[in-house]
């Protein structure tokens, strides 16, 4: 018996060992295989919650859904219609582009995912998608939702994709203000007690001519090769500018809603015509954990 | 069958562990349903199947999040050995043992983990943050584990693993 015992426990040391020192390839297929094989069950999951939500949602009163319905079905007639024009708007501009001998842009694709779950241990902001290789998403790709930038994806299995949230102070961002083009480094600032996830945006050399000011607008700059162009963050909040002038640094109150496990897209195929990293872009645009 | 409920408990106790959310006001701790569960087969079975549940349940936390692989296998394994060398001193099925062991064990194996990512760099996360997800995970295990108990008490009687007659784990 004591034998089978000293048995068990060397058998499990020798295994722990073999785990915590497997070559990095090796570690990043098993767990790949271990995503892949949980992620239909995940789906399961999430999808029973979904339903049990809207459910309570539906018992909550149909009468308010039905208005819903209405509202958004005009939301989605005056979408129609501004996708229309939009539509021609585009033809117009590629034409132009075309003559002006512009490189020619294709449009972005964007793959809908939806969120498998969080990250298990809560060491990090990220979240898990059911999409994957298999479904041409990379790391390094944007993750956005209709109401801004969400973070990029940092790895893909076949079938799944982790991405890490603009929240999580690994990722930083190159972003501008969009009313003073000041540039910037959006850094992940975690997540207040109050449970709003924030960025912290640092400018060098501000332009003095257009200081930034609370309730600016930031958007991604495209300069890094990670996030295409124009791509809303959030706000600015709580300027602090140095002395100097020249310094500045402010919190950023995030645009999408960064807790909802909902429905997000992965923006594929950057275009080709987003520069490296430059001196006015930092190229800092990183954050694996 | 043993092998059976066990993998039935820990997928879904993983798939739900990923699913819920961390409370920011408890650092971001997410509930330590795979490490309740870690327990229950120390408490509950032999040793062999303790090593084997934090083997899987450590592959599983690692796989599902961005720890490198092991970690929480090693955290997982050292839990376990801690609830098997008490368990024959805690009355059998009582709920503040397994809160205490719960709370305790969640909020050592978050320690001992954040130690170990700080150690190897994977992490940016203040030691302020880190003390408070500590307290939490505590909280959650303390609240967690007893409910994790019933449950999987509950499930192995449904598929007469364990005697009707026999009131709680042990």
């Amino acid at each position: 018996m004591r034998d089978r015992t000293l048995f068990v426990l060397i058998l499990a040391g020798v295994v722990l060992l073999v785990i915590l020192n497997l070559p990095e390839p090796v570690s990043g297929r098993l767990k790949g295989f271990v995503r892949d094989a949980v992620a239909p069950l995940q789906l399961l999951v999430v999808d029973i919650s979904r339903q049990g939500q809207e459910t309570i949602k539906l018992a909550r009163g149909v009468s308010q859904l039905m208005s819903e319905n209405q509202r958004q079905a005009g939301e989605i007639a005056r979408l129609r219609l501004r996708l229309n024009e939009l539509d021609k708007l585009e033809d117009e501009t590629l034409k132009l582009r075309h003559l002006l001998e512009f490189r020619n842009r294709t449009p972005r694709r964007l793959i809908a995912c939806d969120v498998l779950g969080r990250d298990a241990s809560g060491w990090w902001q990220t979240l898990r998608l059911d999409k994957g290789a298999n479904d041409s998403v990379h790391a390094d790709m944007a993750v956005t939702t209709p109401e801004g930038l969400m973070g990029r994806v940092i790895s893909a299995t076949a079938r799944t994709c982790d991405v890490l949230l603009i929240s999580d102070p690994k990722c930083k961002i190159s972003a501008m203000v969009s009313r003073s083009q000041a540039f910037g480094i959006v850094t992940g600032n975690g997540v207040t007690t109050q449970g709003q996830p924030v960025c912290r945006m640092e400018f060098i050399n501000v332009d003095r001519r257009h200081p930034v000011q609370n309730g600016d607008e930031v958007v991604t700059s495209g300069l890094g090769g990670v996030f295409p162009k124009d791509l809303q963050i959030g706000r600015l909040e709580n300027v602090k500018v140095n002395d100097s002038g020249l310094y500045a640094e402010a919190e950023v109150v995030i645009a999408a809603d960064l807790g909802a496990l909902d429905y997000v897209f992965v923006v594929a195929g950057l275009s080709p015509g987003a520069p490296s990293a430059t001196a006015a872009g930092p190229a800092a645009e990183a954050g694996a954990p | 069958m043993t092998l059976l409920v066990m993998l039935l408990v820990l997928l879904t106790g993983a798939a739900l562990q990923a699913l819920l959310p961390g409370w920011t006001w408890l650092g971001g701790a997410q509930p330590p349903i795979l490490l309740a569960l870690v327990l229950f087969y120390a408490f509950a079975h032999s040793r062999g199947w303790m090593l084997f549940c934090a083997l899987l349940a450590g592959l599983l936390q690692d796989a599902l999040g961005q720890v490198p692989l092991g970690f929480s296998c090693f955290c997982f394994g050292l839990a376990g050995f801690a609830a098997l060398r008490y368990r024959d001193d805690v009355e059998e099925g009582a709920w503040l043992a397994q809160m205490v062991f719960g709370g305790l064990a969640a909020a050592a194996v978050n320690l001992l983990l954040y130690i170990l990512l700080r150690h190897a760099d994977a992490v940016v996360v203040s030691s302020a943050l880190a003390l408070r997800k500590t307290i939490g995970s505590a909280l959650l295990g303390a609240l967690l584990t007893p409910l994790v108990f019933r449950v999987v008490i509950s499930l192995e009687r449904q598929l007469g693993e364990r005697p009707a007659s026999r009131e709680e784990a042990g």
